[in-house]
C-alpha cells in the first residue's frame, strides 16, 4: 500500500479521484441541500408518452407526427442496415472483426434454436428470433448513449398544460407581447385555475438559458437550477428574466423501447408469427383446435378458452416487460445523474448495459420457446 | 389532496408489488445455488437458466413498477 502511495503517478490519479467524488457528492442534489450543488440540475419532467419533435405530414388516416422514440427507431434500423450491407460487401471465408461476432452470435442463436425446436423447424424460426434479439439490441444500447434524453427543444408552458388537459391555457408572456390587451388575463387566469387547476399544480416548470433564440436546450450539469410552479408563473406574468425562458425539455432522441407503441409493435408482430407458423406447421384445424376443442369433454372446452385468453396475456407481458425495463432503467438514469453526477451514474450505465441485453434475450427467446410450443400439437406432447 | 394519496397509492404499488418478486427471485437463486453446489459442470446452464427464469420473476416487480408510474406521471 505504501509502495503505491509512494510513486508520485498513482498518488495524483488517487487525487483527481478523490477530487471527482467529492465534486460529484458536493455538487449533485446532496450538496444543494447545504448550499453547494453548484453541478446540479433540476430533475427532468419524466414523461410517459413519447414526445413530440416536429409535426409531420397529414396523411388520409390523420396527423402523423415525428416523436423522439420513432427517430431513435430509424438510427437502430439505419445501424442495422449499414453493419448488414458491411457485412455483406466483405464476405469472406476467412471472416473479420465485424463478420466473425456477427458469426459467433448467430452460431449461438442457431444451436440453441435447435435445441428448442429442432433441426428442421430451427431455420424457419431463426431469422424472426434472430431479427427481434439484434433490434431490441441495438435500441437498448443506443438509449444509453450520451445525448438522449439530455438535447432537446424547449416545450412552452403552453404546450405543456395542453399535454394535462388544461387546454384552455394561455402563456401570459406571449399574450402580453402580442396583444397588449391587460384585460383578457385575468379572465384567462380565472377559467384556467377553476377547471384545470389540480392538473397544473404539481407540474413544475423548468428555467432555461435562451441562447438568442436558438431552440435547443441541453441538460448539463449546472444548467438548470430554478423551478417554477404554474402559479408562480402566472404571478410574474410571464416575466422571469431576460435571457431566460420557462419550460420542459423534449429530447430529440429517447430510447426507442421507452414507448409502449414500440413495445407493442414487436410483440404482436413476434405473437402474429407465433400463430401462423402454427397455423402452416399443423394445419388450421390442427392448431385452432387447441384453442377451441370438443372432443374431451366440458373441461377441455374450457381450458382450450383460458389458453386462448393467455395467448393474449402473452402479448401484454412481453409489452410491459421490455417497456418497463426500458423506462425504469431511465429514469433511473435520470434519478442518479441528478443526486450524484459524473460518478453515480456509472455503475447504472453497466447495469443498463446488462439489462438492455437480458431483456433483449428474453424476448427473442421467448418468442422461440412459443413458437416451438405453437408448432406442437397437444396430441404429440403426451408422447414426448 | 388527490395529489398526495396518488402519491401514497404509487409508493404501495410498487412496495407491495415488490415483495413477491422479491421472494420469487430469492427462492430461485438459493435453488439454482443448491444445483450448482451439486452439479458444477452445469454451471453454464443452471445460470442462463436462472437469468432467463430471474427475467420472468422480475416482470411481475415491473408491472407494478409500470402501475407505479402511470399513477404518478399520469
Amino acid at each position: 500500500m505504501s509502495k503505491i502511495l509512494g510513486s508520485p503517478r498513482s498518488l495524483a490519479i488517487l487525487i483527481i479521484c478523490l477530487g471527482v467524488v467529492a465534486a460529484s457528492v458536493l455538487g449533485g442534489a446532496l450538496g444543494s441541500a447545504f448550499g453547494l450543488g453548484f453541478f446540479a440540475s433540476s430533475l427532468p419532467a419524466i414523461q410517459l408518452p413519447a414526445e413530440k419533435v416536429t409535426d409531420g405530414f397529414d396523411t388520409p388516416v390523420g396527423k402523423w407526427d415525428v416523436m423522439n422514440t420513432m427517430i431513435t427507431t430509424w438510427l437502430a434500423m439505419l445501424v442495422l442496415i449499414l453493419i448488414s450491407l458491411r457485412i455483406r460487401s466483405k464476405l469472406n471465408d476467412v471472416p473479420g472483426r465485424l463478420q466473425s461476432l456477427f458469426e459467433v452470435a448467430m452460431e449461438f442463436f442457431l444451436s440453441l434454436c435447435e435445441q428448442i425446436a429442432g433441426k428442421e423447424k430451427a431455420r424457419k424460426f431463426f431469422p424472426l428470433v434472430f431479427t427481434i434479439f439484434i433490434f431490441i439490441i441495438v435500441a437498448n444500447w443506443m438509449g444509453i448513449l450520451p445525448g438522449f434524453g439530455t438535447v432537446g427543444r424547449i416545450a412552452g408552458p403552453e404546450e405543456i398544460a395542453h399535454h394535462h388537459d388544461a387546454h384552455g391555457y394561455h402563456d401570459p408572456a406571449l399574450e402580453d407581447s402580442s396583444h397588449g390587451s391587460k384585460e383578457s388575463k385575468p379572465k384567462a387566469h380565472g377559467a384556467h385555475g377553476d377547471d384545470h387547476g389540480s392538473h397544473l399544480d404539481s407540474v413544475k416548470l423548468h428555467v432555461f438559458q435562451d441562447y438568442e433564440g436558438i431552440p435547443i436546450a441541453a441538460l448539463s450539469p449546472g444548467s438548470l437550477q430554478e423551478e417554477l410552479t404554474f402559479a408562480e408563473y402566472e404571478e410574474k406574468h410571464g416575466d422571469i428574466g431576460a435571457g431566460k425562458r420557462a419550460g420542459h425539455l423534449v429530447p430529440f432522441l429517447r430510447s426507442a423501447n421507452t414507448d409502449l407503441n414500440m413495445s407493442l409493435a414487436i410483440a404482436l408482430v413476434a405473437m402474429i408469427m407465433v400463430h401462423f407458423w402454427g397455423f402452416s406447421i399443423l394445419g388450421f384445424l390442427g392448431h385452432a383446435g387447441k384453442f377451441i376443442s370438443f372432443k374431451s369433454g366440458p373441461i377441455g372446452f374450457f381450458v382450450g378458452i383460458l389458453e386462448l385468453i393467455s395467448e393474449f396475456g402473452r402479448v401484454i407481458s412481453f409489452t410491459f416487460r421490455l417497456f418497463g425495463n426500458i423506462f425504469a432503467g431511465e429514469v433511473l438514469l435520470m434519478a442518479m445523474a441528478f443526486l450524484l453526477p459524473f460518478i453515480g451514474i456509472l455503475p447504472f450505465l453497466g447495469l443498463e448495459l446488462f439489462v438492455g441485453l437480458i431483456q433483449a434475450f428474453v424476448f427473442s427467446m421467448l418468442t422461440l420457446v412459443f413458437a416451438a410450443m405453437a408448432s406442437v400439437s397437444h396430441d404429440d406432447g403426451d408422447h414426448h | 389532496m388527490e395529489g398526495d394519496i396518488m402519491n401514497v397509492g404509487a409508493g404501495l404499488a410498487i412496495g407491495l408489488g415488490a415483495i413477491g418478486p422479491g421472494i420469487g427471485i430469492g427462492m430461485l437463486a438459493s435453488k439454482a445455488m443448491e444445483a450448482l453446489g451439486r452439479n458444477p459442470e452445469a454451471g453454464a446452464q443452471i445460470q442462463q437458466n436462472m437469468i432467463l427464469a430471474i427475467a420472468f420473476t422480475e416482470a411481475i416487480a415491473i408491472y407494478a413498477l409500470v402501475v407505479a408510474i402511470i399513477i404518478k406521471f399520469v
